[in-house]
């Protein structure tokens, strides 16, 4: 009934699209690398050791922490989106990474008098301790909006409650940048601006692999997502215990949104944009078809980015942040001119 | 005939929060039998829409018991509930592309799987539930985009879907203009009368009410409750007491209201 007309064919151009922009991120790159050797380095055949340090090391993980952080955002901001019924829920809302920052912004700016200095060259376990810190703020924060979401039945007042959270948390890392030293400054405004280059490569499979995890999970909710856009009366006239689904989505994207956060910054828009560009393109709100399609589409736009930031010509590449925005922004903004315009007529 | 529910001492109240509020009817006894028609009468603010959210376990209810079927609401699961009564509420639903096929077919997903795709016996169910509401024609369009009026058919046949023995109603008729008014109301009495549901609604229209409803609950301002059939409640005066307004009178021989000369 509802895999008829084009949707078949969008799914598989979109599957091809992603295959083909996992490649080119693995070819394209400041130092040109030919396909064969790309293929060779792969696969462990001969080629030069740079050309193999380069592909496996730096590409592909990558590769792969772009496409796994897509999917994920895409698909918590798809969640969220229906949970909370507004088009403008996404990762930021429940100020789930600015707990993820706010770890960062500790152990960062304060690392000087602590004792120890996490920019200081050669320290291996600085990366991890990011990482660790980021985990610990985003799951901290997660904790609270569990918390309060179990006691207080109006979603709503959940959805403002983290944003005010996530208000005050900001005014807190902004504290700490003002007693910050400039150096430790700038390494946690890089951390803001968000990369995909910051993994190895065990990191980023063991993202892509609890990232896959929730994924598989999270299809096991479509048809009660579905009965939600109907808002929670319906929901529980049709037998939906509201408040454990509410719970259940709210610890799926919390985990995901954390893991994302924590291995790359906080991304832009990309959460937001995505189930849009989803529900528009494959023309449906049926969460049956738009669980597959965020996570693809999340996919496929995460590696574009990438690609687009990899500036032609310069050693360095842009900040993740600036490209998701310009092209998360005008999607945002064209989805809800085009949603007010069905209701009106 | 058949005990679709049973109210017993029923005490409705606003809440908020967790302090009780206002007390809107207190002790409300009644019960409602199978293929019955049920209308709730009621002016604005006499707490009709509390007494529907309230049976329906929406709200908390400041004492008493209400069966289904026998079972105590306080006794029964979400589930089990979702299996006795379905309902027709205010509510706004304005996704930008639910088609109003998919907004029929939520109906039966707790019926299977929750990640499942529906069987033959649900698609032929919802089939039925837009041929009895009329609405086959409307199936592929979205929801948001249709008139008021099919709106309403198809949440009915959302309903209808559900499978329930009763069906509750919050103002069906609301904002819809006359022949689809009467339009809405000759489904619901087909539905009562040819496919045995049994309907409670709540509605402004008393004179509309009066030429299709079986039973008729009547809420006043100040937690008056009083029930009938229509005879008796005109016989009784009770139309005249609770709706007449200043020189607008209740005519009881042909059920209208009239300016009084």
């Amino acid at each position: 009934m509802e895999f008829k007309g084009k949707t078949p064919l969008l799914f598989l151009a979109l599957s091809f699209g992603v295959l083909l922009l996992f490649l080119l991120n693995l070819w394209y790159g400041s130092v040109l690398i030919s396909w064969g050797d790309v293929l060779l380095s792969l696969t462990g055949g001969e080629t030069a050791t740079s050309n193999s340090i380069i592909v496996i090391q730096y590409r592909l993980p990558q590769a792969i922490t772009a496409l796994s952080v897509g999917a994920a955002l895409g698909l918590s901001g798809l969640f969220l989106q229906t949970l909370f019924n507004n088009p403008l829920a996404g990762p930021s809302v429940l100020g789930i990474s600015s707990g993820a920052s706010f770890g960062v912004a500790l152990v960062v700016l304060t690392g000087s008098f602590a004792g120890f200095d996490l920019l200081m060259p050669g320290l291996v376990y600085g990366k991890f301790i990011m990482v660790a810190a980021a985990l610990i703020g985003s799951f901290a924060v997660l904790l609270i909006i569990i918390f309060v979401s179990s006691r207080i039945a109006n979603i709503v007042v959940v959805l403002i409650i983290g944003i005010m959270i996530g208000y005050a948390i900001n005014a807190m890392v902004g504290v700490l940048q003002f007693f910050s030293r400039s150096m430790e400054l700038q390494a946690y405004v890089l951390w803001g601006l968000g990369s995909f280059s910051k993994t190895t490569l065990s990191q980023s499979l063991v993202l892509s692999a609890s990232i896959g995890l929730l994924a598989v999970i999270s299809f096991r909710f479509p048809n009660a997502l579905n009965i939600f856009l109907l808002g929670k009366n319906y929901a529980r006239s049709m037998g939906i215990n509201t408040k454990k689904l509410q719970l259940s989505v709210l610890i799926i994207s919390g985990i995901l949104i954390s893991l994302a956060t924590a291995f790359t910054g906080p991304i832009a828009f990309l959460g937001l944009a995505i189930p849009h560009i989803a529900r528009n393109l494959f023309n449906t709100s049926n969460h049956r078809i738009l669980l597959p399609a965020v996570i693809l589409l999340g996919a496929f736009v995460a590696l574009l980015c990438n690609l687009v930031a990899k500036l032609p010509g310069y050693d360095t590449s842009l900040p993740i942040n600036a490209v998701t925005s310009m092209i998360g922004a005008p999607i945002v903004i064209w989805a809800i001119v085009k949603r007010s315009k069905i209701k009106q007529n | 005939m058949k005990k679709v529910l049973k109210i017993d001492n029923l005490t409705t109240a606003y809440f908020v929060g967790s302090s009780k509020e206002r007390v809107l009817h207190k002790n409300i006894s009644t019960e409602i039998r199978q293929g019955e028609l049920i209308c709730i009468l009621g002016l604005n603010g006499t707490g009709k829409s509390t007494l529907i959210r309230t049976l329906l376990g929406m709200q908390k209810k400041a004492s008493g018991k209400v069966f289904y079927d026998g079972n105590s609401i306080d006794e029964i699961s979400i589930k089990e509930l979702s299996r006795l009564v379905s309902v027709v509420l205010t509510d706004k639903i304005d996704d930008a592309f639910l088609t109003a096929n998919e907004l029929v077919a939520t109906a039966r997903y707790s019926f299977g799987n929750m990640s499942g795709k529906l069987n033959n016996k649900d698609l032929s169910i919802i089939d039925n539930a837009l041929k009895l509401t009329k609405t086959e024609h409307l199936k592929k369009k979205v929801f948001s985009q249709l008139s008021d009026g099919e709106k309403q058919r198809i949440l009915i046949a959302r309903a209808m879907a559900q499978d329930t023995p009763l069906i509750m109603l919050d103002e069906p008729a609301a904002f819809i203009d006359s022949p689809g008014k009467i339009g809405i109301m000759e489904m619901l009495k087909d539905l009562s009368t040819k496919e045995n549901k049994t309907i409670l609604m709540t509605t402004h229209d008393i004179e509309s009410a009066l030429r299709y409803a079986d039973i008729f609950w009547i809420l006043g301002k100040n937690g008056e409750f009083e029930t009938g059939t229509k005879t008796e409640i005109i016989k009784k005066g009770l139309i005249s007491k609770f709706f007449n307004s200043g020189d607008v009178v209740f005519n009881s021989e042909n059920s209208r209201f009239e300016k009084k000369n």
